[in-house]
């Protein structure tokens, strides 16, 4: 148990710093807290342009979203890099648990989205003058930690894609794309089409940002839970996905030598 | 324990691979073509052989990265399709080159990695890792990032990482490859130091003297299929009965070369280039003296240091080699 719990957290710490490329200061600072700020800046600014709700609205919802840049790009790094490194080989040769190595690096993704979720919304929040009522503090924090997670786990989902799919950075912008417009963040989901908005139900963030701002509303934690729920469940559908993807990925690469050289 | 360490009978591995949408074609490389091969427990065995001969491709069937697409392989009696994890506990895996690590770690962080990932108890792994460390000569470096390592350093932390589970088989893909002569020399040393403990090392190489130095048994592959098997000295005879003509050259042309080979008496003719100068190697039988005619052959090319020799083990290799290319049958050498 202790060599399994070792592997999820030295292993996934240690590749954290092996793989995610954005951990210089400079990057850090700048692609993972300053970019998700100027972003929710934007959308709150048109908001108010454009009447079509209001700063908590975007504050809120850009803030949950802000955990998924680290997570889907650093998913994406967690098994792209290994082919740039040429350590996939190596690592693919081990004969431990192929669920612990990778998901146990989501986890550093996880709290990494959680760190800029919570500054981005601190910041934005002093900002932009949005007062968020401190009982509803601990509740928020553990819905930031449920959307890091479940983005955690969707960007092991797309990393895991990168196994069978070279240009796997293809698919990780699109995701990004597809966070910022179906999860009720920037457009609420009641003016999405319906075959949109089911989409939206089933990425992470959309009940994450959902429970958030009624916490913020000060709706009290019993009328967010639901979204709470609903969120761990995605986070855990995705876990199990990534699992399931990176077994078969694998199995098909022995099989058709579709890994890299090495 | 099982007799062999290593076991491949009938090893076939072919590559399909498709391109373009519209039309899309289709294309098969039969890289192995039945490799049968048995190496014992504790021994140095080399597997050499030209670019694309399958030497890589028949390692990464024994190491489970690939599945046979036919016969199989067994490493310490359990099977590389189906006892995956069993074969992985027990080999090692060197490649040569610059790739393979991870640039943003030190030494340190790398071994630590790779020896959670191949299950080295964590009571263990300061000690497993520092005594790697001095093995390979990284102590002292070994906090430095990776980035910043030559290619010697780079592969001697290779072979670290191979042994940090202290693997029962080891595979050496051309693991001096690149690397500066002092590096191969110490290199080797480790290589030969780890046979004398007991690993089974499967070595690939291009470099025949290297083959020659450490390796008890050598099997040429060519063309997806082994053509010669038997220590050095047994490969060797395949160049009995011939000498060689070394010429050092400045200008030979392809059409003198073929021209060349066509003489009386020469069996193979190929020609490396070192420096500014061409080496001409004629491999001719034994009694013909082919000097003449060939320098004759050379007219009009200014001509360096002329030399008669014994064949050596690469010259064996050449033969071996040249024969396949020829679609020559090869006559069988004891084992």
């Amino acid at each position: 148990m202790t060599a399994l719990l070792r592997l999820i957290g030295t292993g996934g710490v240690i590749a954290y710093r092996a793989l995610f490329n954005w951990t210089t200061p400079a990057m850090f600072v700048g692609t993972l807290l300053v970019g998700p700020l100027f972003q929710l800046f934007f959308f709150a600014y048109l908001g108010r342009q454009l009447g079509v709700a209001d700063d908590r609205f975007y504050i809120v919802g850009n803030a949950v979203l802000a955990a998924s840049v680290a997570c889907v790009f650093g998913g994406t790094m967690a098994v792209s890099n290994e082919r740039r490194f040429g350590t996939l080989g190596h690592v693919l040769l081990s004969p431990r648990s192929r669920t612990a190595i990778f998901l146990g690096r989501a986890l550093p993704y996880a709290l990494n989205g959680l760190l800029i979720a919570v500054s981005t919304l601190t910041v934005s929040s002093l900002l932009l003058g949005l007062r968020i009522p401190v009982t509803a503090l601990p509740g928020l924090l553990l819905m930031l930690a449920a959307a890091a997670l479940a983005c955690g786990f969707f960007g092991l989902t797309l990393g895991a894609i990168g196994l069978r799919f070279r240009d796997v950075w293809l698919v990780s912008n699109v995701a990004v794309a597809l966070l910022l417009l179906l999860t009720g963040v920037n457009v609420p989901a009641a003016g999405l089409p319906a075959g949109l908005r089911a989409v939206g139900g089933v990425l992470p963030i959309t009940h994450a940002a959902e429970g958030a701002r009624r916490l913020v509303a000060g709706d009290g934690f019993g009328a967010a839970a639901p979204a709470l729920a609903a969120e761990l469940a995605i986070g855990l559908g995705y876990a199990i996905l990534a699992a399931a993807l990176l077994k078969l990925f694998e199995t098909e690469s022995r099989r058709q030598a579709t890994l890299e050289t090495v | 324990m099982s007799e062999h360490a290593i076991e491949a009978v009938g090893l076939r591995r072919t590559y399909r691979s498709r391109t373009g949408w519209l039309r899309p074609q289709r294309r098969e490389v039969e890289a192995v073509r039945g490799v049968d091969l048995t190496v014992g427990n504790g021994e140095l065995f080399g597997l050499l052989g030209p670019n694309g001969a399958g030497k890589t491709t028949t390692i990464k069937m024994l190491n489970t990265l690939l599945v046979p697409s036919g016969g199989s392989a067994r490493i310490c009696g359990y099977d590389v399709v189906t006892r995956t994890r069993e074969v992985r506990r027990r080999i090692g895996y060197v490649f040569g080159g610059d790739r393979g690590l991870y640039d943003r770690l030190s030494a340190r962080d790398n071994l630590r990695y790779f020896a959670e990932l191949y299950g080295v108890p964590g009571r263990e792994q300061r000690r497993r890792i520092g005594e790697l460390l001095e093995l390979v000569r990284l102590d002292g470096r070994d906090d430095d990032r990776v980035e910043g390592y030559s290619r010697g350093m780079r592969q001697r932390l290779h072979i670290a990482r191979g042994l940090l589970h202290r693997p029962r088989v080891l595979f050496l893909d051309e693991p001096s490859i690149g690397v500066d002569p002092v590096a191969a020399r110490e290199l080797r040393q480790t290589v030969a130091d780890l046979a004398a403990t007991g690993t089974t090392v499967l070595l690939t190489t291009h470099y025949m003297a290297e083959a020659d130095e450490l390796c008890g048994r050598i099997a040429v592959i060519a063309n997806g299929r082994i053509q010669a098997l038997g220590t050095p000295a047994e490969l060797r005879r395949h160049a009995d009965g011939r000498r060689v003509l070394e010429v050092e050259a400045y200008g030979v042309t392809d059409r003198q070369l073929a021209a060349i080979r066509t003489l009386p008496g020469v069996r193979e003719a190929s020609m490396d280039v070192v420096g500014a100068a061409q080496v001409l190697g004629v491999q001719s039988d034994a009694g013909y003296d082919v000097q003449a005619d060939v320098l004759r052959a050379l007219d009009g090319v200014r001509l360096g240091r002329v030399t008669a020799r014994q064949p050596t083990l690469e010259d064996a290799y050449v033969a071996i080699v040249n024969r396949v290319a020829e679609e020559r049958p090869i006559e069988a050498v004891a084992a």
